[in-house]
Formats: structure tokens, C-alpha cells, sequence
């Protein structure tokens, strides 16, 4: 629907709240109706934000208290003590095993080697063994040749100090897995750490996350509603404004009612039907009112005129048949007596003509309508009017279906043979193409009277109808089409003059449909 | 440079004042004295470090300790100076020692030290000496020194890691993929603060004359 409201408001005291909030409504082009619908959609989407809000609160510290549980984060946080307690076990294993080793260990280098070689296999992890005298030589040497399984391993030495001096270094595996599982664990423990001590933090955080989110998805779903609601309250705005102009007295106002199938597109519709109807109900009036005056005008002319046609035409018939009785010696006379006897009957005759089209058109009878078909009657008056064919080659179509309306027969066709006599008139001196038509529009029957003739000039149209106004130079009184709209107007109708595609005028009638 | 001593004077009054207990006695505690034209402070946090806390500080994980001393002119004001000291505490659960790193004006890179049991940690961490609190002649008249010790504050690194920790959705963790709401949850988690463990001494008043006779 096509905004056709007035300019803003004028607005008041430029530092008052109310005059700031009106001017930018006014440069904003937003009408009341727009602006409380646009604060109940914010409103309705920014209200449940609060419980949202509170629920949300809820949920972030029942969450954190679930994932933040103080036994939870105390256990994680032990584990690094845990992986110490183990390594610990470990490294006393080993350390009793390489005692254990070195208790047993002969004096001589051979003899040691062959234990240490036979102590290797049944030691587990025991990767490599060295015994060392006290100046630091390499005694005995020896190493595991078996596989030390999968995954890595990580050395850890054990060194027991002999009795005589020297020292016996065991060297064992460990998996290195405890070692990245320990860091693991360590940065587990460290982030947890973080959280909870941040517990308050990051639950207001999340808080403020949610309320943020939320607010953007309202001022989203705000905007979207906005955007929507102005599409309709726009075009209510624009019928308002609509409203107020016909208030105002102009009727050419019309709103378009957009592409939508709803109410207010069915209100735009009806508003500009009505609008249409008041229009024409008032033109109808108007010309029927100025006919009116035309006819009294018609009234009085034609009895101005008649009243001394009748004397005028006694008196010269008098002259001339006294000169006839005496006057056959003035030959001269007698012939110029004859010519002005002619132009005489002529004139009055042509005076006597006006004064009956004077007469009958100030005398036109009221419309006495019946129910009839009006393609029916346009068959029926062809039938009657045989020298129609004569005079024109009439071409007829006629849409499916009845067309009741309500008719004068006498009076329509009159109108008809008005508007075919034009016609034929049109397209002399050759020989004339009438196309006559019957079809439907929403509500009302459809006449046409089309030629091929020159056609209207545009700019005569608005005249055309008028009493008087004629384009046959000294043969037309003016009159016909006059009546013809009259008789239109008076049946409900209407009728205006166009163009025929192809070349000619038309002449298009329209009468409203009768129930049923 | 100005500026720079605005800001200074701003962090510590924010360091000093903010989240501590009510100051605790610290005329046994904190020493003074001139050395070269500077002035040193020393403080003995024994009562801070009881053994206590050794299991807090062998429970494998990172500590941080961090030691703010100020010098603060007795007729109130900002600081006339501050000396800022963290130590990061990490226990070798294999090697059974305190891995130790120093942060100081002194040592902006950091340095380290493997001390082998808690009593040689509680030892070092209740001697700290050496905080420079500069020229001896930028001192006030009279003036106290604060010391304010914060164990296991929330750090900026700390912080880093739990915003980076929320920003990923627990669930989408493996596939990389990051939740819309934990990252507006981490940017809005921006401050860092000092935890609760936060100790703040005070030297009885103290006057430039007495500390550096002319």
C-alpha cells in the first residue's frame, strides 16, 4: 500500500521529551498505531528476557555447581600427589631390587658379569646394570637384550653404594606415559583450579552471556515484528489518511491495496470502491443537475422560438397568395417573392426541427426500468433496426453468460440508435464498421459501441457530453449524446468514450448487475 | 614519564588497598635500611609460610606467591614507590624438589631455583630481601612500608587459561569447534582478582632521617 500520509507533525518546544519524541516520529515517518505496536512487540519480546534472565542464573550456578563439586575438584587436584605416591613406590622398588642386586653381587669382575648377565631376565624393567669401583671404573657391564614393549619408556637410575666402596647403578624402565598423564592430569587440575576459583566470576560471566545473547536474538526478533507490524500498520496509517483527504472533499483519492489477501488489503479495496461510487454517484448528480437546467433552458428556447414560427409562416404564406391573386404583372417580383418564399420555408423549416429536438430533449421522460438482459436487448434491437445492416457492417460478441439489468427499453434504444447513427456519421463517406460487444466486470454488465472511424480527440472527451457541444459543423444541435448520457446516468450507469484498439471510437456503457 | 608514575601510584593503590585483611603489625616483621643510595626492604613472612602449607605447596600444581612492597608517605597519598616480586612454586613429584621461579624488577626474565624439601621453600620464601624501593632520596619524610602478599591470586595467565577453557564448549571440545555462548561468556570474564589468600603488613612509621642519617 503506497504511503500517502502527510508530512510530520509540527513539532513543539524543542527540549521537551514529548516535542523530540513527535518530531522524530514525524522525521521517521511512524504513525501512533506504528509506534504502540512496535513497543508491544518490544515489550512482548523483552519481558520473558527477565525470567529468562533469572532461570539462566540458575542454570550457570547449578551447572557450576554439578561440574565445580568441591570433592571433584579436590580429588583432581590431588592427582599430581597421587602420580608422586606411585613414583615414589616405584622408585622404592627399584631401589630394594638394585639392594637386593647388590647384596648378591661376587667380588670378581667375570663372576659379576655372569650374575648380573643371569640377574637381568628376572629383574622386571631392569634395563641395565653397571658396577663401578670407587675411581670410577667400569667393572661389570651388562644389558637387557629383551624388548621393552610397547609404548615409551623413560630411564630411571638406582644407585646403592657397595660396602667396599664402588657403587652398582641400576637402571630401569619406566613407562613415560605416567609422565605425560601426570601433565595432563596437572593441567586438568590447573584449569579446574581456575574455575573454581572464578566460580562467581564465570557464573556472572555466563549470566551476562545469556542476557546478551538474548537481548540481541529481542532486538532481533523486535526489529523482524517491527518491520513486519509496519507493513500493515502502514497501510492502515495511509487508509487514515486516505479517509481524511475524502473528509476533505476529494474524491480522487484512492490507496492502493498491495499484493496481500488480508483484511486490510479487503479494506483498501472497499474503501476505494466506495470511494469510486460516491465519486460517480456525485458526477451523476452533478450532470443530471446541469441536464436539468439544460432542459429548462431547451423548454423555454424551443417555446420562444415556436410561438412565432406559426405567424411568421402564416403571414408569408398570406403574401405570397395575394401576389398571386395580383401581382402577375411584376415578373421580377414574383420570382424574387419565390426564392426568399423558399429560403423562408427552408429556415423555418430548419428552426421547426430545432424546436422539436429542443422540445423533445427538454421533455425527455423519466427512466421506467424492468429487468432485462442486456445482451438479449442488443440482439433485439439489431432485429428491430434492419437498416442498420444497410447502412453499417455490425459485428456482435457477446460474452458467456446473462447479463439482468435493469433496462428502459424504449429509452436504450434510443441511446443505442444515437450512438450507432453517430457512428455511421463517423466513418462517412465510406461505409461503416460497427462492433458491438456484451461482456462482465466485477459487478456490472459491459455495453460497447465501437467504429472505425477518426476516432474523439482526447481533449474533446471531457466535452463530449455536454448539451450543445458538437463536432458536426452546422448539422448537429448537440444534443444526442446529452441524452444518451442522461438516459445512462439515469439507469445507474455510465458511460465514457475511449479509444477502439485498431482505430476508431468507442463508446463503453456500463450498467449495474442485478442480483442473482 | 609523568604518566608513568600516575599509572604506578594508581596499581598500587588499587594492589594495596584492595581485598586485603586489615593490616597485621609488621614492625617485627619488615626491616629497612640504605644500601648504596637505594633503599632495601626485608621482610620475614614466616607467620605467612607455617609448614601448613606444605601440602598446599608439594600438591604438584603451579602456586604462585606474589609480593607487593610500597612505600607510602604517613600523610596518605599514593605510593612513593612499589616493588612488585612473584614466585611460581612447582613441585617435581619424580624428583621430590620445588622448582622455583623469581619474578623482580631485578630478574624481569625470571630466575630459577630447585630447592630440595619444603623447609628449604619455607625458608626462602619467608627471608625475602633485597626489594629495592629506589633512591633513597625519593623517600618521604616519614613514611611506612606495606607489604601485601597474595598466595595463589587469580592471574592474568590464570584468567587467559579459564576464559579459553569456557570459550570451548565442553562437547564440542574434540571437534574444535567453539560455543557462541562461552565465548561471550569469555570476553565478558575479563577481570583478574587476588584471590582470598592475601596478607598486608604494615611497618610502624618510619621517617627518611631515621633510616639514612645525613
Amino acid at each position: 500500500m503506497s504511503a500517502r500520509a502527510n508530512p510530520s507533525p509540527p513539532a513543539t518546544s524543542a527540549g521537551a521529551p514529548a516535542g523530540l519524541l513527535s518530531r522524530l516520529r514525524g522525521e521517521a515517518h511512524v504513525s501512533r498505531f506504528e509506534l504502540r505496536i512496535a513497543a508491544a512487540l518490544v515489550l512482548a519480546a523483552t519481558l520473558p528476557l527477565v525470567g529468562a534472565l533469572v532461570l539462566a542464573d540458575r542454570v550457570a550456578a547449578e551447572n557450576l555447581a554439578l561440574g565445580l563439586d568441591p570433592r571433584v575438584v579436590q580429588r583432581l587436584q590431588s592427582v599430581p600427589a597421587l602420580y608422586g605416591d606411585l613414583f615414589q613406590a616405584r622408585k622404592q622398588l627399584y631401589a630394594a631390587q638394585a639392594q637386593e642386586l647388590a647384596r648378591g653381587l661376587p667380588r670378581g669382575a667375570a663372576a659379576a658379569a655372569a650374575y648380573l648377565a643371569a640377574a637381568l631376565p628376572h629383574t622386571p624393567r631392569l634395563r641395565r646394570v653397571t658396577w663401578t669401583s670407587a675411581d670410577g671404573a667400569v667393572l661389570a657391564e651388562e644389558e637387557a637384550t629383551r624388548s621393552r614393549g610397547e609404548g615409551e619408556w623413560r630411564d630411571v637410575p638406582a644407585r646403592v653404594e657397595l660396602p667396599g666402596g664402588g657403587t652398582l647403578e641400576c637402571v630401569f624402565a619406566i613407562e613415560a606415559q605416567y609422565f605425560a598423564d601426570l601433565a595432563e592430569s596437572r593441567d586438568l587440575a590447573e584449569g579446574v583450579k581456575g574455575l573454581a576459583a572464578l566460580r562467581s566470576e564465570i557464573r556472572r560471566s555466563y549470566v551476562r552471556a545469556f542476557g546478551a545473547l538474548l537481548v540481541g536474538w529481542a532486538l532481533a526478533a523486535a526489529v523482524l515484528g517491527i518491520w513486519l507490524a509496519r507493513r500493515t500498520t502502514r497501510r492502515v496509517s495511509d487508509l487514515v489518511t486516505a479517509v481524511q483527504r475524502l473528509a476533505g472533499g476529494d474524491l480522487l483519492v484512492q490507496v492502493d491495496p498491495g499484493s496481500d489477501a488480508d483484511e486490510v488489503s479487503g479494506l483498501a479495496r472497499a474503501f476505494n470502491e466506495m470511494v469510486r461510487e460516491v465519486r460517480e454517484s456525485r458526477d451523476r448528480i452533478v450532470y443530471l443537475e446541469k441536464i436539468s437546467g439544460w432542459q429548462e433552458v431547451a423548454r423555454r428556447l424551443a417555446h420562444e422560438i415556436k410561438n412565432p414560427l406559426t405567424p411568421m409562416q402564416l403571414a408569408f404564406q398570406q403574401l405570397q397568395a395575394r401576389f398571386e391573386q395580383g401581382g402577375a404583372g411584376h415578373p421580377a417580383f414574383g420570382k424574387l417573392l419565390g426564392d426568399v418564399g423558399e429560403i423562408v420555408r427552408e429556415e423555418i423549416g430548419t428552426l421547426e426541427r430545432l424546436v422539436n429536438e429542443f422540445s423533445g430533449f427538454a421533455k425527455l421522460p423519466d427512466v421506467r426500468t424492468e429487468p432485462a438482459d442486456l445482451a438479449d436487448f442488443l440482439e433485439e434491437f439489431l432485429h428491430q433496426s434492419p437498416q442498420l445492416a444497410a447502412e453499417a457492417a455490425v459485428e456482435v460478441s457477446r460474452a458467456p453468460g446473462p447479463f439482468p439489468v435493469a433496462l428502459d427499453r424504449t429509452l436504450m434504444r434510443r441511446v443505442l440508435a444515437n450512438l450507432c447513427a453517430n457512428a455511421v456519421e463517423a466513418s462517412r463517406p465510406g461505409r461503416a464498421a460497427l462492433h458491438l460487444a456484451v461482456a462482465r466486470e466485477p459487478g456490472r454488465a459491459v455495453l460497447t459501441v465501437a467504429d472505425e472511424g477518426p476516432g474523439v480527440d482526447p481533449s474533446l472527451r471531457d466535452r463530449i457530453f455536454d448539451p450543445y457541444f458538437t463536432t458536426k459543423a452546422g448539422t448537429g444541435t448537440g444534443l444526442g449524446l446529452a441524452i444518451v448520457k442522461k438516459i445512462v446516468l439515469q439507469h445507474g450507469g455510465e458511460i465514457e468514450v475511449g479509444d477502439r484498439p485498431g482505430g476508431g471510437a468507442a463508446f463503453t456503457l456500463r450498467f449495474p448487475l442485478l442480483p442473482g | 614519564m609523568a604518566r608513568k608514575k600516575a599509572g604506578a601510584a594508581l596499581l598500587g593503590l588499587l594492589l594495596v588497598g584492595a581485598g586485603a585483611r586489615p593490616p597485621e603489625d609488621g614492625s617485627a616483621a619488615i626491616k629497612v635500611r640504605v644500601v648504596k643510595g637505594r633503599t632495601e626492604a626485608a621482610v620475614d613472612l614466616s607467620d605467612i609460610f607455617g609448614p601448613d602449607r606444605q601440602r598446599e605447596f608439594g600438591n604438584g600444581l603451579d602456586n604462585v606467591v606474589e609480593i607487593y612492597t610500597s612505600v607510602v608517605p604517613a600523610g596518605g597519598g599514593p605510593p612513593a614507590s612499589l616493588h612488585g616480586r612473584i614466585v611460581e612454586i612447582l613441585f617435581d613429584v619424580w624428583e621430590e624438589t620445588y622448582a622455583v621461579s623469581v619474578k623482580d624488577p631485578e630478574h624481569p626474565a625470571g630466575r630459577r631455583l630447585v630447592l630440595r624439601d619444603f623447609a628449604a621453600l619455607r625458608a626462602f620464601l619467608s627471608d625475602q630481601k633485597g626489594l629495592d624501593l629506589g633512591p633513597v632520596e625519593a623517600l618521604p619524610d616519614a613514611f611506612r612500608v606495606e607489604v601485601r602478599v597474595e598466595v595463589n591470586p587469580i592471574s592474568r595467565e590464570q584468567l587467559q587459561r579459564t576464559r579459553e577453557y569456557i570459550a570451548a564448549a565442553s562437547g564440542s571440545r574434540q571437534s574444535g569447534s567453539r560455543s557462541v555462548l562461552g565465548a561471550v561468556a569469555s570476553f565478558l570474564l575479563r577481570e583478574p582478582n587476588a584471590g582470598s589468600d592475601v596478607h598486608l603488613l604494615r611497618s610502624p612509621p618510619l621517617t627518611r632521617a631515621g633510616i639514612a642519617p645525613p
